[in-house]
């Protein structure tokens, strides 16, 4: 499920927060798959609020109008809000980590490309090592790009998350300070 | 209290007078305790489609929310083509389920089925009931789901040893549903723009759906056609939110709309959409329709309604009563003369395009029943009609001159809809005449239901307009599939007068013109439901109708030669 920046109109990146009920996946990708939506990527998590989880979705709206995916979702009484944010400035993010079978010099010589590359070893044993990257999805695809001539024998990715870099105005001083640290 | 006596005291809390259900093992700790709700009326159904019909044409009737009980696996999924039926015409409903054990729920036991799963796609919302705490707060959150808003069918799926735990009962006052915005105010600035382009227009068409009538809307729609002169045409749920003998009516519009509308809405320059989906059977080719409307304005309580199937320039997302109250006082009259050449063409087309029947080949032909039934009616009763030919008949063929007279499956299409339907209607409306008029195929779909309507003496009349085949079906496969007849021929059927013998009720055959008006002698006279079999011309069709994949410009009328 690797999911290529929405650069294609159809691509919509929508970030909701739902009540963390039983079936609530089920029925938000009940809703997609009904209205002849199909998701690319899809990620789940708690948020900093009991009950309520954030999910980030990719979703190509098919032939529909590409606002009806946000407003059939919206519809959905345990979607709390929903933001489209294909057309705002925002940052995306997902996680891969990679097992390579990789010993002796080659190791040496993967390890040292995975450093250039900006990745990190999270794990090693005899018989090879275990990678980690995060970024945006062009950069894993070339992280996973310099990667493969060392034989990659496992992927996982989480799937993208995204947020908008608008900062709602009661909190603009204290967010400020880390936008400093996060633009780049 | 058992978690099955708080479903109980949760209903009668609800104002809920009357249910319509089937006992079963998995709610049978409900039922226990239903004796002792002597205010809670309980119909016992045959069958649990019919349940959920007839809580749908009680909730039609009566603008208060139909209330099922069924049992869990085969008694829950009996229910599903009623919800979707609902759910697709936007009815309120409230079914209660019997669920396995909490402790079994997964491990495939004896009648399990996944109901919340089956039935996320035909509910507005549902529930799975898995701690007996819970029961009061989410039987109030599913009425109010269901009536609020965009109404729409709710289903609370309560295992049974939760309606076998005992709770003291916390009653809440109010519902907590963050994500639930049922009511949107009208944006004024919208409803400001879509009366400056409706008092504007040279060429203006009003339609109306549904969403008037559920917002008991039709006299502010009635003060904004009358004050800018805007012809008004229905769709088929909107049947009665404008009466049809206004000088200013245009009738039924899509599909199998009249001749008129159809015009109308291709040549208009401006069309307001009222409480509407604007589906494809009130647009035909979507890309043919309304062509020249250069402002289309959408009023819907739905969000997700605007813009799903036509974009329009201007977006009411609210109530139809809101906005059209917000919009009346905005509007202008025409000037002077302004109006009459659109109205002057509106009228040549009504000469052009006059609905038409056979009168010519000795057959008795549906129209004749229908126009007699509405000379004895006239607009007091309600006609709950099933799908098909009969549906299109009863819509076109009767004067229906105010909202809630006319009830049938609209969105959904189901057949075996009409008869269950229309007991909920008379038990939810015993002041009036309530006649259901089917198709003998339709009918026979949920004609078990016939013990009901005995049992508890429910007059309905029954007016079978029967040709002895899928006459819908028939017509499409002569026009539009190459002519050839296949599987439409219903050989063996019932002899109806002894079915309704066998049931217990009266039933009479019609076989000729010269019958008509005795059998609705009969019928008025007898009291209790009565069965009439009419034995319509096999070949009688619905026009106009637009064929397949054509635009509603291209709308057929009766040939010259069947006339």
């Amino acid at each position: 499920m690797s999911t290529p920046e929405p650069s294609a109109l159809r691509l919509r990146v929508l970030t909701a927060v739902v009540e963390d009920h039983p079936g609530v996946l089920s029925r938000v990708a009940g809703m997609i798959r009904r209205r002849g939506f199909n998701i690319q990527g899809l990620s789940v998590g708690p948020t900093d609020q009991p009950g309520r989880s954030r999910m980030t979705l990719t979703v190509d709206a098919g032939h529909a109008e590409v606002d009806q995916v946000q407003k059939q979702l919206d519809h959905l009484i345990e979607v709390i809000e929903i933001e489209d944010l294909t057309e705002v400035p925002r940052l995306n993010r997902e996680l891969a980590l990679v097992k390579l079978a990789v010993s002796g010099p080659r190791r040496d010589r993967a390890v040292a490309e995975v450093d250039r590359a900006g990745g990190r070893v999270v794990d090693a044993f005899p018989e090879g090592v275990i990678v980690e990257v995060s970024g945006e999805f062009d950069r894993i695809e070339r992280f996973l790009e310099t990667l493969r001539p060392y034989g990659i024998v496992e992927l996982a990715r989480s799937g993208p998350v995204a947020m908008s870099k608008h900062v709602p105005a009661p909190v603009a001083e204290v967010a400020g300070q880390r936008t400093g640290v996060s633009a780049s | 209290m058992t978690g099955g006596e708080i479903v109980l005291e949760a209903l009668r809390r609800e104002g809920v007078e009357l249910i319509f259900g089937y006992p079963g093992g998995a709610n049978l700790p409900i039922y226990q305790h239903l004796p002792k709700y002597p205010s809670l009326r309980h119909v016992l159904v045959r069958h649990e489609q019919g349940a959920a019909h007839m809580a749908d044409g009680y909730a039609r009737a009566s603008g208060r929310p139909g209330v099922v009980f069924a049992t869990s696996g085969p008694g829950a999924l009996n229910l599903v083509t009623g919800l979707a039926t609902a759910f697709m015409d936007s009815v309120p409903m409230v079914a209660i389920t019997g669920q396995v054990n909490t402790t079994l729920v997964g491990r495939d036991g004896f009648q399990e089925s996944d109901v919340v799963g089956c039935t996320m796609p035909v509910t507005k919302h549902n529930y799975m009931v898995t701690r007996v705490e819970d029961l009061p707060r989410i039987i109030k959150e599913a009425f109010h789901v269901a009536t609020t808003g965009r109404p729409g069918p709710v289903l609370v799926d309560v295992c049974k040893d939760v309606q076998q735990a005992v709770f003291e009962p916390v009653w809440p006052e109010t519902v907590d549903l963050p994500g639930y915005r049922p009511t949107p105010e009208p944006d004024p600035e919208a409803v400001r723009a879509a009366a400056e382009a409706l008092s504007t227009a040279e060429r203006p068409v009003i339609l109306a759906g549904h969403g008037v009538i559920l917002s008991h809307a039709e006299q502010e729609l009635l003060a904004i056609a009358e004050k800018t002169v805007t012809p008004t045409g229905t769709t088929l749920l909107g049947i009665g939110a404008f009466p049809v003998r206004h000088p200013l009516a245009l009738h039924l519009t899509g599909f199998m709309g009249t001749g008129w509308n159809l015009r109308a809405v291709q040549e208009c320059d401006l069309l307001m959409c009222v409480g509407m989906r604007v589906d494809d059977r009130v647009t035909a080719k979507l890309d043919e329709w309304a062509p020249k409307a250069r402002t289309f304005i959408h009023v819907d309580i739905d969000p997700s309604e605007i813009g799903k199937n036509r974009r329009p320039h201007i977006a009411v997302v609210a109530d139809a009563k809101a906005a059209l109250r917000q919009m009346l006082p905005l509007v202008r009259p025409p000037q002077a003369g302004q109006r009459h050449p659109w109205l002057l063409q509106i009228d040549r087309w009504r000469e052009e395009h006059p609905l038409r029947y056979t009168t010519s080949n000795g057959h008795l032909q549906p129209q004749d029943v229908l126009i007699e039934m509405y000379r004895r009616c006239r607009d007091d009763a309600i006609v709950v009609a099933d799908v098909g030919q009969n549906q299109i008949w009863a819509a076109l063929w009767w004067n229906y001159l105010r909202p809630g007279l006319f009830i049938n499956s609209g969105g959904a299409g189901t057949m075996g809809f009409a008869f269950p339907a229309a007991i909920g209607a008379k038990l939810a409306r015993p002041e009036k005449a309530v006649w259901c008029v089917a198709g003998e195929a339709g009918f026979v779909m949920t004609a078990q239901e016939l013990s009901v309507a005995v049992e508890h003496q429910v007059d309905v009349k029954v007016v079978l307009l029967d040709n002895a085949s899928l006459g819908m079906v028939r017509q499409f496969q002569d026009d539009f599939y190459g002519g050839v007849r296949s599987q439409v021929d219903l050989a063996a059927m019932p002899d109806f007068v002894k079915l309704a013998d066998a049931y217990g009720l009266p039933g009479i055959r019609v076989d000729g013109t010269e019958q008509v008006a005795e059998a609705f002698d009969f019928a008025e006279r007898t009291p209790g439901p009565v069965l009439i079999d009419f034995r319509i011309d096999p070949g009688a069709n619905v026009y106009p109708i637009v064929p397949l994949g054509k635009g509603l410009n291209d709308f057929w009328e009766l040939p010259d030669e069947y006339a």
